[in-house]
């Protein structure tokens, strides 16, 4: 296994159940470079999230003390931290839940460490994107083979407009700052990335195999419920009204 | 799936409701003749004894007017006793006593219909009247044929009236016949149920089928669950494993061999879940319009075998592509461990077409479709069969039909056609 190094350690937790687990993940993704804290337990988890800067959290569904939904809500409501759930089941229940909870993304165990890993880089490269406003080159990270489609290429310093507004929303594409009638929207990195993409192409249909590979980097083995129930709790922010649904091909954003 | 036989159409003569119609007309028509023969012969009865009555009326009056005026009245003849047609002279023979007489009943031709009436009168001289009984003769005629008539017309009744009756049954049988079908066809949650007021053999029929399809049901439903519920609890300590497994030496032989294993168990596990899901129903598919020659294109380029893909006018179709990549996986990791190289993928338009080289697909799957835990190869450890039932499942999922053969000229081939909506 080539372990590449993340240029600044990248703080992960990892809150876990099983023994064997927690630890073999913490040394896999400590191999890879990353700074990893686990706890095994939810309500431990949640005291983890406030008390320390943690760039990326994988939760487990099945917790003591808190379940890995309910301890996911919990932290959203705090923090905007990208989520990463890892679920035993991958039915239906479980990944909709998490997801509706606000996790950006979700594995299923069995999961091998490469894909992990490219999960964890992902929702790294949307919070960065977030973090460092376009105006500083976005952080290379370290490319395993082939790095998939880097789309915050698309809105480089230089070319980005001051200011995109759709009605009552405007979006800063510089300083990444969202605000619905004047006052700041807080949008996790996901949503931001998402709503960027949208903004790219306003009053275009956007199918959700396309939104699926631009802001999650998913090929066509990714499940495009991730998508809807960003779109949700996108909407749920900006305005249900904002997004249309377009059946059977995906959604737009309405111009004004 | 074989066409198997449905039973007798409805204008069949051996369907039960022309069974039971013949069965009406049989007995309406035993009626009838029974009761048409009765009355017939007691109205011929009362008609002869009424031309009898007639005929020994006649012969007294004659027999007065002769011995009183000494000459026949001229409805009345006197013959010698040779004279007479044969049948009345023998019913003569012996009674010679005045007051004494005879009758003969003549329905022969050329005589037809005369009722006869004779009594010795002395010296050999015989006085016969006869009576003309045709008038009698053709009301029973005219009676008969009104009685056939009454028959006929009552049978036109009942017999439409019999036919829209066993509709009913009919009907309710066909319905039964045609789930038990459905259920034998693999819908396990069809039940015949219970329709109208009817409680008969055919409710109770019914009702027994249904439990009996409940029954199986609720055990096959507890033996896939005790499946889903093993491969479900194998997966933490399978993620350990498969996790810790990666943290071991690359260059290290027994590594090596636990790596190659653990992969082997993941297979299976996931496989089983991944069964077990289908099984349970509970699998949806999530449609996209997907353009399949990229997908193929992704998919055969991720498999790690030779593969040779040609694409042929791919169409873009209303898909889960997510389904359409497990089928193609499936279909190819069956052909790259039980065919031989080269592998095709063909596109052409919306279907795809997976064929290899190798001995082609064993006849028990042709002929059921794939089983699991079935793989038709006599040594053990050459996979356990789930691929293709898995690649059969999500394509029932996606209302695409899958199917197998064997090519011309050698080779498995398999055929998903994906036809969009």
């Amino acid at each position: 296994m080539s372990a590449t190094r993340v240029p600044d350690a990248v703080n992960v937790l990892l809150v876990e159940d099983d023994a064997v687990i927690r630890r073999s993940v913490q040394l896999a993704l400590e191999r890879y470079g990353y700074r990893v804290d686990v706890t095994g337990d939810g309500l431990d988890g949640l005291d983890a999230v406030r008390a320390g800067e943690h760039d990326v959290l994988i939760l487990d569904v099945m917790l003591p003390g808190l379940d890995g939904i309910s301890l996911c809500r919990r932290v959203r409501e705090e923090t905007l931290t990208p989520i990463l759930m890892m679920s035993a089941r991958g039915d239906a229940l479980d990944v909709v839940a998490g997801l509706e909870a606000g996790a950006d993304d979700y594995v299923v165990k069995p999961v091998d460490i490469p894909v992990l890993v490219a999960r964890i880089r992902s929702l790294l490269r949307r919070a960065t994107f977030h973090e460092r406003p376009a105006a500083e080159p976005a952080r290379e990270e370290p490319t395993a083979a082939g790095e998939p489609t880097t789309s915050h290429r698309h809105l480089p310093a230089g070319e980005a407009p001051d200011l995109l507004t759709f009605g009552g929303l405007t979006i800063d594409p510089r300083g990444l700052e969202v605000r619905l009638d004047g006052r700041p929207v807080a949008l996790t990195p996901t949503e931001l990335r998402l709503l960027l993409v949208f903004a790219e192409n306003p009053g275009t249909v956007l199918d959700r195999r396309h939104l699926l590979r631009e802001v999650w980097d998913y090929g066509w083995e990714g499940d495009t419920r991730v998508v809807d129930l960003c779109v949700v709790r996108l909407r749920k922010k900006i305005g249900a009204e904002r997004i249309e649904t377009v059946r059977g091909f995906g959604y737009k954003l309405l111009r004004g | 799936m074989t066409a198997r036989r449905t039973g007798p159409h409805p204008l069949d003569p051996r369907s039960l409701r022309w069974k039971i119609t013949a069965l009406v007309v049989l007995a309406c028509a035993a009626v009838a003749v029974v009761i048409g023969v009765l009355v017939h012969r007691s109205t011929a009865e009362h008609g002869e004894r009424t031309g009898r009555d007639l005929a020994v009326a006649q012969l007294g009056a004659a027999e007065q007017e002769l011995s009183r005026t000494g000459r026949r009245p001229d409805n009345a003849s006197l013959e010698s006793l040779a004279g007479l047609p044969l049948p009345l002279a023998r019913a003569l023979e012996g009674s010679t006593a005045p007051g004494e007489y005879a009758l003969w009943y003549d329905v022969k031709a050329p005589n037809w219909y005369w009722m006869w009436a004779a009594a010795p009168v002395g010296d050999g001289r015989v006085l016969v009247v006869r009576t003309d009984m045709s008038a009698t003769v053709r009301s029973l005629q005219l009676l008969d044929r009104s009685i056939v008539k009454a028959a006929l017309a009552a049978l036109a009744v009942v017999v439409p009236l019999t036919v829209l009756a066993t509709e009913r049954m009919n009907r309710r049988l066909r319905h039964g016949a045609r789930t038990a079908r459905r259920i034998a066809d693999g819908d396990l949650d069809a039940r015949i149920g219970h329709r109208g007021r009817a409680r008969d053999e055919i409710t109770e029929m019914s009702a027994a089928v249904d439990g009996m399809a409940g029954a199986l049901q609720g055990r096959l439903a507890a033996e896939k669950r005790f499946t889903a519920d093993v491969a479900h609890e194998l997966r933490t300590p399978l993620m350990g494993l498969v996790t810790a497994v990666g943290l071991l030496p690359e260059d290290d032989e027994a590594a090596g061999l636990v790596r190659t294993q653990v992969g082997a168990l993941r297979g299976l596990v996931e496989d089983l879940l991944e069964v077990s899901r289908l099984d349970a129903g509970a699998e949806s598919a999530r449609f996209d319009e997907v353009p399949l020659g990229d997908l193929v294109d992704e998919v055969a380029g991720r498999g790690d075998g030779d593969i040779r893909l040609r694409l042929t006018a791919p169409a873009t179709v209303s898909t889960d592509p997510r389904r359409v990549e497990r089928i193609l996986t499936n279909l190819l990791a069956n052909a790259h461990r039980h065919g031989a190289a080269p592998v095709e993928v063909t596109v052409t338009g919306s279907r795809i077409t997976v064929r290899d080289h190798g001995p082609g697909f064993p006849d028990a799957l042709l002929a059921d479709g794939p089983q699991r835990f079935r793989t038709g190869a006599v040594e053990r450890g050459q996979g356990h069969g789930l691929g293709l039932t898995i690649a059969t499942g999500q394509a029932a999922v996606l209302g695409a039909r899958l199917t197998f053969a064997n090519a011309p000229d050698g080779g498995a081939l398999a055929t998903l056609d994906l036809t969009g909506p």
